[in-house]
């Protein structure tokens, strides 16, 4: 293996990697944590509330996950009432949470609104509340039909990290994109872009591959 | 408080904003545009398993699906530049084209396979029937039926990749994010541009979404709705 190769190597997998997984650790628990909540508070027939958290979903589903992030994390801290100034890492796991709380809340609306009537009318005269109801029989037997779209999202999302090398984040994309300037600036000047791109590629594919095969090996499942 | 918010600012830099929207609409056309025409060979050549083809196919939409588009563009952009030996340099423009219609076209390829696998087999026995070739079942039966199957989940595909063209500022293509960006550097009236910015994207997105919709209502089956 040639010299350059390996501290490279060890540069994404020690640097980049962690913050990537970092990252989207922190957006899918932010997502499914919102998405969840205001999933299924949708389903509640009040019109004003139903009207907000539409509005919430078409927003943050409509605008490209970088205008998001470009939001976030420029745009706030000159917001007038606002003024509020994220660390590059927290703005892109915001932004990257506001797009899939968006993704989260869609499809747990369906899940929720997939299960009988007649589940929500039994658990009633159990004596459960709404909430106990929702925790404690509906939700669990959504949340089967809920979880391959949620593994799709841990793929999507871990893809999508990406964007954050664009507001100055070392995630693995950016790790890469330094060792090629820096393999530039150094004799022999050789960029090895092409292998290192080729090489993101391949590490992206090994990450999300499996997750996408869950994903539609949960989906049969189901069936 | 809201004063201190420039709509003046705004309304001074529409011509700007104007310019940058036109370069992701016409990126935008042309990968939708691109990823129809992918997803309908490809798609087909999946779905009816011509050998060789439907398995490369198969790999490309694999790779593109399950790797960062922003990867994908620095690639391209950047990547092929480098091969040792037979360096790929491609205008900026080309670039921006090529890496959304080979994104959309992936995902196409499995919305118009999906799309072309629901149309029961019996039409196209019956295609058949009518004397119809193999070529001519496909253009006559399996298409006009299959592509509308496929419209749905294929509307989703096109409104990612007008959204995605949004990337491109990450190669300095001059396109509506790129245009923000360089107003947002001059100006510092981040919350200003960023604002117009979103404003504008999610105008853009809807009016899509209405325009395919009706597509769609006109290409309806009759007596499906």
């Amino acid at each position: 293996m040639p010299d350059w190769v390996e501290p490279v190597a060890h540069y994404m997998f020690h640097v980049g990697l962690p913050m990537t997984l970092r990252i989207a650790a922190y957006a899918v628990i932010g997502s499914v944590a919102i998405g969840i909540a205001i999933g299924t508070l949708m389903t509640i027939r009040f019109r004003p509330l139903q009207g907000l958290i539409r509005l919430y979903i078409e927003i943050w589903r409509g605008l490209p996950i970088i205008v998001t992030i470009f939001l976030v994390y420029y745009a706030l801290p000159t917001a007038p009432v606002i003024h509020h100034r994220f660390a590059a890492v927290s703005g892109a796991a915001l932004g990257l949470t506001l797009w899939g709380s968006a993704q989260v809340a869609e499809a747990t609306r369906g899940a929720v609104q997939s299960i009988p009537r007649e589940q929500h009318e039994a658990a009633a005269a159990l004596g459960f509340g709404w909430i106990g109801r929702h925790r404690s029989v509906i939700l669990p037997q959504a949340f089967r039909r809920l979880l391959p779209p949620l593994v799709s999202l841990v793929a999507n999302i871990i893809q999508n990290t990406t964007i954050a090398s664009l507001i100055g984040v070392t995630e693995l994309l950016a790790t890469g994109q330094r060792s090629i300037e820096r393999l530039q600036l150094t004799p022999p000047g050789d960029s090895h872009a092409f292998a290192i791109y080729g090489a993101l590629l391949v590490i992206f594919f090994c990450i999300s591959f499996p997750l996408t095969r869950l994903a539609i090996f949960l989906e049969r499942r189901l069936v | 408080m809201l004063a201190s918010f420039d709509w003046q600012f705004i309304w001074d830099h529409i011509p700007d904003f104007w310019e940058g929207l036109k370069a992701t609409l016409k990126v935008a056309a042309i990968g939708i545009g691109g990823s129809l025409a992918v997803g309908i060979v490809l798609g087909a050549a999946r779905a009816h398993r011509i050998p060789v083809i439907s398995q490369l196919a198969a790999v490309y939409v694999e790779v593109i699906r399950n790797t960062p588009i922003l990867v994908q563009i620095f690639f391209i952009a950047g990547g092929l530049t480098q091969i040792p030996g037979h360096p790929i340099r491609l205008e900026p423009f080309t670039i921006a084209w090529l890496s959304v219609t080979i994104w959309g076209g992936a995902y196409n390829t499995e919305n118009f396979r999906a799309g072309f696998e629901a149309v029961p087999n019996r039409y196209r026995e019956a295609g058949r029937a009518l004397g119809f070739g193999q070529l001519g079942t496909f253009l006559n039966v399996t298409l006009p039926i299959g592509a509308r199957i496929a419209l749905p989940s294929s509307i989703n595909t096109y409104v990612s990749v007008l959204k995605n063209t949004s990337l491109l500022t990450a190669v300095g293509f001059a396109e509506l994010t790129n245009t923000a960006y360089s107003l947002e550097s001059v100006s510092f009236k981040a919350t200003e541009v960023y604002f117009a910015l979103g404003v504008t994207y999610l105008i853009t997105v809807s009016l899509l979404s209405l325009v395919v919709r009706l597509v769609e209502r006109q290409l309806a089956i009759p007596g499906t709705f």
